[in-house]
């Protein structure tokens, strides 16, 4: 059936025609030079959408045209291996720490699920003479990489580059502390230097905590 | 029977309201003899239906059906933790509630699930998993809870109607939508849509053909993702049922893409603001 067209202006400049599409609808031909995106499953040759919402076709990097069905509002994700969460640190004991993952990527979680920072896999150097006391503080906010699924408890996360680790943290005093080094913060109010694993933070990444 | 303590009890003794009614003549004696049933339909009709989505704001997704008498409200939560105890998979979770409110049908419901509804919540949820791309979240789970808050026949077909569009409005990913239909068997004749009368009662079939058939029905795919039927039906009726029930869901389709085309739309309008 053919949908009417509905135009977004401005916000997605790149986009050519945007109408609503639903379920199962098909969207076109697998050819080569298409691949089929986020919102989108293929079968018998053709690309079907699998949720209600807008098409996006895009170009990638090696000149694929790729096709997408999204949604303007908020959109479900789960942790995926190699994804960069950002979680809160709940718990922290001599071999690993837990956290809560409050997002994923840029997306926010409405509910956190549950991961897990093991001992070995805080730092990239030196493994076996990381403390975990001195890398991670209950409350900490930190940037982390999916290493696994994990178990069906939580999510295997790692901090192991220099991009990850943690970004946000309160001193004992109660302050929010600067980063001096990549393993020592220090407090604005009582001077002190704490001791945490810290994320050299990229600037695309406080771009995402903008939006 | 043990009494629940927590919610106030009705008197010691009492009677049920039913016993004063004067008996419905009119469940046994299902239609006039040119064809036309109690409530005006033709034997292919459809009552007329009302579907909205985005109606319980605390759930990701949610949708109200209307089909005259027959009214359901059902939310999805999720993709979320699993979190019970449970074996790892790869594949998603998918969890499915059928409740009958307390006050939804001519005698008082419980409020603890009965087997019936544990029943309905099973054959839902074989309906709806077929459709959803599990996959798409591994490790997580998604929870339907369906609640039937007036019962005129029909619940478990509009209710599997309802749960897709719910999921549609949660956004969760899924291959087509579903669509449930049912019809009912009566002698020579098969009605569609039955309400709470004319739905198959075992208690009151003397007849040899007497019985009625749910189907859940994919239509981009033209796949049936699950059929239930009971009471005695001869197979010639089954068949002619099944492909009735298809033709009912394909027009019942058109209603479900319209709904969600005005949502999608109000939405993207919405967050343009």
């Amino acid at each position: 059936m053919s949908a009417p067209r509905i135009c977004v202006p401005g916000k997605h400049a790149q986009i050519q025609l945007i109408p609503v599409i639903f379920y199962s609808q098909r969207i076109c031909h697998i050819e080569n030079g298409t691949t089929a995106g986020n919102g989108t499953y293929q079968r018998n040759g053709f690309i079907y959408s699998s949720i209600a919402g807008y098409l996006k076709t895009d170009k990638t990097d090696d000149g694929q045209v790729l096709i997408e069905v999204k949604r303007d509002i908020e959109q479900n994700v789960v942790p995926s291996v190699d994804a960069v969460v950002t979680a809160r640190v709940t718990n922290v004991n001599p071999r690993f720490c837990k956290c809560l993952i409050l997002s994923v990527g840029k997306i926010g979680l409405r509910e956190p699920f549950r991961g897990q920072i093991r001992k070995e896999d805080v730092r990239a150097t030196e493994k076996d003479k990381v403390e975990m006391y001195k890398s991670f503080r209950p409350g900490d906010i930190i940037v982390a990489r999916v290493l696994s699924l994990g178990d069906a408890h939580s999510y295997l996360l790692t901090t192991a580059e220099n991009e990850l680790g943690v970004v946000m943290a309160t001193s004992e005093a109660g302050a929010n502390m600067d980063p001096i080094s990549w393993c020592e913060m220090k407090c604005p109010k009582t001077l002190a230097i704490e001791h945490r694993k810290v994320a050299k933070v990229q600037p695309k990444y406080i771009q995402h905590t903008d939006t | 029977m043990p009494t629940d303590t927590r919610r106030i009890g009705g008197p010691e003794e009492s009677f049920s309201p039913l016993a004063y009614t004067p008996t419905d003549s009119t469940k046994t004696l299902m239609m006039s003899s040119n064809g036309i049933r109690n409530d005006g339909r033709k034997c292919e009709d459809l009552r007329k239906m009302f579907i909205k989505t985005g109606v319980v704001s605390q759930a990701r997704g949610s949708a109200y059906i209307e089909q005259r008498e027959t009214k359901i409200i059902c939310s999805v939560y999720g993709p979320r933790e699993v979190v019970r105890k449970e074996e790892f998979s790869m594949k998603g979770q998918l969890t499915c509630e059928f409740k009958y409110a307390t006050f939804s049908c001519s005698y008082r419901r419980q409020h603890q699930q009965d087997s019936e509804e544990k029943d309905f919540s099973v054959q839902l949820l074989e309906a709806l998993e077929p459709a959803v791309c599990l996959h798409k979240f591994p490790k997580a789970q998604v929870n339907i809870f369906v609640e039937v808050l007036q019962n005129d026949g029909s619940a478990l077909a509009a209710s599997i109607t309802c749960a897709s569009m719910a999921l549609a409005d949660a956004g969760i990913e899924v291959y087509d939508l579903v669509i449930g239909c049912s019809m009912k068997i009566h002698e020579d004749k098969v009605l569609t849509d039955p309400t709470v009368n004319e739905e198959y009662d075992s208690q009151n079939s003397k007849e040899l053909n007497h019985g009625s058939i749910t189907i859940g029905f994919m239509p981009s795919l033209n796949q049936i993702s699950a059929i239930t039927s009971k009471g005695e039906i001869q197979i010639d009726f089954l068949k002619r049922a099944m492909t009735d029930c298809v033709e009912a869901c394909q027009k019942i389709y058109p209603a479900m893409q319209q709904t969600l085309h005005t949502s999608i739309k109000d939405k993207l309008t919405a967050s343009e603001r």
